[in-house]
């Protein structure tokens, strides 16, 4: 998949690095000219012979033009309601550090993205408090903030794969998610001037958009580090993720942060909102399900190489990093293992960057590529409560394949001789 | 104990809760090292870690701990009438559910004007949209421990709403304020009521054991006597005043929910981990690679969008998810709507319908782009 032009730039850098270990061994790289001289080197490039942008264009900026194919992606299986109960997905292999950029962040709504006038914006706090009140954006905004890193993923990300690969694509099958770095209040704090009723044992979330999104959470939840967020990155919230203002559940799946937030209702009992019963449940093989699955467990996966930016230009000993995400809802990521047969053996990779609760930590490993190897990339990460994600076969064995949400069993690529790389599961 | 954790967790200070955490680490760890699973003295609801503020800091974060303590008076207190109207939730003690009543036989026709053709016939499902039925609920209910994990070819469970969901006000909350899905809150409480008994008579229910014939009609009180076939099929239990001490509980154990938890027996395993039947399972074909749009990392410039659609292409990702089974391309249906001229037909389109035609169909193209679209369904020829 990979481009030819690149290609043959990576190409020609590989021959000039052979060089240059010549040359650091006592030849003049000047003298060396048996190569043909790189034309982006020999021409002048165009953008450099004329005016670029004045200032004054896209004042707000955006990306490059030659990088419109790093996009979210849908796909027609999860195109329900008219990709109006849908989602759009999260191009991972080409994520960098642990920050998603606002407009590739992953899209999930249940009545179409609700463009919410920030003038009209009310969020209303009653039931169990002793001082119920109604909140306008820039009174909300008023409460001392908080800014926090956390991922958000859809328990549903790795979901259509229970019963065996279906996506040869780390876009979507770990796409399903993002990360960015949020600011709001925590609801602890607003709930100090209310003061919440101690018989209170669960908040209703209730969004503003076309199917009134609501879900019911615990107050624990409440009381530990739930948040209303309104900024994204360091800017407003987008409109995909719920603008102007969210609810944030640090590392608890992502339907329950519920976004266009309008209203927050706290009683003895919960509520059994559609998408608690009806989906975001847990079916077992003995016909139970679980409901109020709240955390995403520990969880990781190879970003790169992927299905989508393979192996194919690497030459045999090219030194290459292998680098992938770890993350987990229930705490901290305290170190990731790779395995290079699927499984069987595993060595300790190095974590890399901020390592912060409920967070997408970076993991990276060294490695030589040997040309016409085959390997079989698993990841498997750890965390601070003492999870560690089990093999397919271990969770298979306790929730079956028809639980759809919270699939956090190890993945694992295939890179071929070619070193193409597929999406396979190993299974006994 | 619960109760006046989080009393004190509201009124005392970061500080406070500090000096709580502390004590509770002090009696809760057997390891000596910080307990991160407890908050007050209690475990986590989830199973997972919590990080007090020690020192000033939560985990890597700095915190300005004057925060609290402040009783800070933002925003007024909501007037009755601005409660009774954003307080419509439905609960299923019957909290918030109107007074009304509507037949079978009502619901079924606004079912055939409104939601038949997303949800098809008898609400069988289809184009995305999900099915509200399957048939009876009282047999599929027990489809739920079909699972495909040793038999691939096997029929899977049956989860729609008669055979799964636990409470029927769900149901009546979800039609009152979300649907039609692309004209939400417009049926009124009768209506309501109506679409409830419709979507409870496919199932073939039975209240107070009277089956929901098409001569039912559906009111509040019988409603609250609706007793869903799977109302006990879901863990753990989140009613009643245990319900937070239930969960807790569940999930302390990592079995419940399919989780290794090295604290509770897992292992993490580094050498010879895999049993000798190992094998590899492969996408099969292509797998699922209908990508929108294609997958691709290359680095080039983006070709310039034509300004005409491809009608064909339109109504593919568009239209068809509706249209394929009413009103389809060339349809001999269209008829009847074509006698009244085609500035009916493009006025309906651009503008929507009560009969669930959304606006454009929820497109943003040009009313130029959307004639040309109206043109291929209605003729099913592109000009």
């Amino acid at each position: 998949m990979n481009n030819k032009k690149n290609l043959d730039r990576r190409d020609f850098f590989k021959k000039t690095a052979a060089l240059s270990v010549t040359a650091i061994a006592g030849t003049s790289l000047v003298s060396s000219n048996a190569r043909a001289d790189d034309p982006a080197i020999m021409h002048h490039p165009k953008w450099g012979q004329k005016w670029g942008d004045p200032v004054t264009k896209n004042q707000y900026g955006i990306p490059s033009a030659y990088e419109h194919n790093v996009t979210r992606r849908s796909t027609k299986l999860l195109a329900s309601g008219n990709f109006r109960a849908s989602i759009a997905v999260t191009p991972i292999q080409e994520s960098m550090g642990i920050v998603t950029p606002n407009g590739l962040f992953f899209s999930r709504s249940h009545g179409g993205v609700a463009h919410v006038d920030p003038n009209e914006f009310r969020l209303m706090i009653h039931g169990l408090v002793e001082k119920p009140i109604v909140l306008t954006l820039e009174q909300l905004k008023r409460y001392p903030s908080v800014t926090r890193t956390h991922f958000i993923e859809c328990p549903a990300n790795g979901g259509q794969e229970w019963r065996g690969p279906q996506f040869n694509s780390l876009q979507f099958a770990k796409g399903f998610m993002a990360s960015a770095e949020w600011t709001g209040v925590y609801i602890k704090t607003i709930l100090e001037d209310l003061g919440l009723k101690p018989e209170a044992q669960w908040m209703l979330a209730e969004g503003s958009d076309n199917s009134e999104m609501g879900r019911t959470i615990p107050v624990d939840k409440v009381l530990d580090d739930a948040m209303i967020v309104w900024g994204q990155n360091g800017e407003a919230l987008r409109p995909e993720q719920g603008y102007p203002v969210r609810l944030l559940l640090p590392g608890w799946e992502g339907n329950l942060s519920v976004k266009w937030l309008k209203r927050l209702e706290f009683a003895t009992e919960p509520w059994y909102c559609k998408e608690e019963t009806s989906k975001y449940t847990n079916l077992k093989p003995n016909g139970k399900a679980v409901q109020h699955f709240y955390a995403n467990e520990v969880n990781s996966t190879v970003t790169s190489p992927s299905p989508e930016i393979d192996w194919s230009h690497l030459k045999d000993g090219d030194i290459v990093e292998i680098e992938g995400l770890a993350w987990s809802g229930m705490g901290t990521i305290t170190g990731v293992d790779l395995s290079f047969d699927g499984g069987k053996n595993y060595v300790e990779t190095k974590l890399k960057g901020l390592v912060l609760p409920k967070s997408w930590t970076r993991w990276s490993y060294m490695h030589t590529y040997k040309k016409g190897d085959t390997l079989l990339l698993t990841s498997r990460a750890m965390d601070d409560a003492g999870y560690i994600q089990p093999t397919i076969d271990q969770e298979v064995s306790i929730m079956g394949v028809e639980a759809v949400y919270h699939r956090n069993g190890v993945e694992t690529w295939e890179v071929n001789a070619k070193g193409e790389v597929n999406h396979v599961q190993i299974r006994s | 104990m619960f109760k006046l954790d989080r009393k004190l967790q509201i009124t005392a200070s970061v500080a406070a809760t500090v000096a709580l955490f502390t004590l509770g680490g002090c009696n809760g760890s057997s390891t000596g090292t910080t307990e991160t699973t407890q908050v007050n003295g209690q475990a986590t609801i989830d199973g997972g870690s919590t990080y007090p503020v020690i020192d000033g800091k939560t985990s890597a974060y700095y915190v300005n701990t004057n925060v609290t303590g402040m009783k800070i008076n933002n925003g007024r207190i909501p007037t009755a009438n601005e409660l009774k109207a954003w307080n419509k939730d439905i609960m299923p003690d019957g909290t918030g559910l109107p007074e009304g009543s509507g037949s079978v036989e009502d619901g079924e026709e606004l079912y055939e004007a409104k939601c038949v053709m997303c949800h098809g016939d008898f609400g069988s499902g289809g184009g995305g949209y999900p099915a509200l039925s399957k048939g009876n609920a009282y047999e599929l209910q027990e489809t739920l421990t079909n699972n495909r994990w040793k038999d691939p070819d096997a029929d899977g469970p049956t989860r729609v709403f008669g055979s799964y969901w636990s409470h029927a006000s769900t149901l009546f909350w979800y039609i009152k304020d979300g649907m039609p899905h692309p004209f939400s809150k417009s049926l009124s409480v009768d209506e309501t009521y109506a679409l409830t008994a419709y979507v409870l008579n496919i199932n073939e229910f039975e209240i107070d054991g009277v089956e929901v014939d098409d001569e039912y009609v559906l009111d509040r009180e019988k409603f609250l006597k609706v007793k869903m076939p799977n109302v006990d099929g879901f863990e753990p239990n989140i009613d009643g005043p245990n319900a937070l001490s239930d969960i807790r509980a569940y999930y302390a154990n990592a079995k419940n929910f399919g989780a290794q938890n090295l604290k509770q027996g897992a292992v993490r395993c580094m050498t010879d981990c895999q049993k000798p039947s190992a094998k590899i399972v492969r996408v099969s074909g292509s797998g699922i690679s209908d990508f929108i749009p294609p997958m691709s990392d290359v680095r080039d410039l983006p070709v310039k969008e034509e300004v005409k659609v491809d009608p064909k292409k339109v109504y593919a990702t568009t239209c068809a998810m509706c249209h394929d089974s009413y009103l389809s391309p060339g349809s001999a249906e269209w008829e009847g709507y074509l006698a009244k001229g085609m500035d009916k037909v493009y006025a309906n389109g651009i503008h929507g319908t009560e009969g669930g035609m959304p606006a454009k169909g929820g497109s943003d193209l040009s009313d130029t782009n959307f004639k040309t679209v109206v043109d291929y369904i209605t003729t099913g020829k592109v000009k």
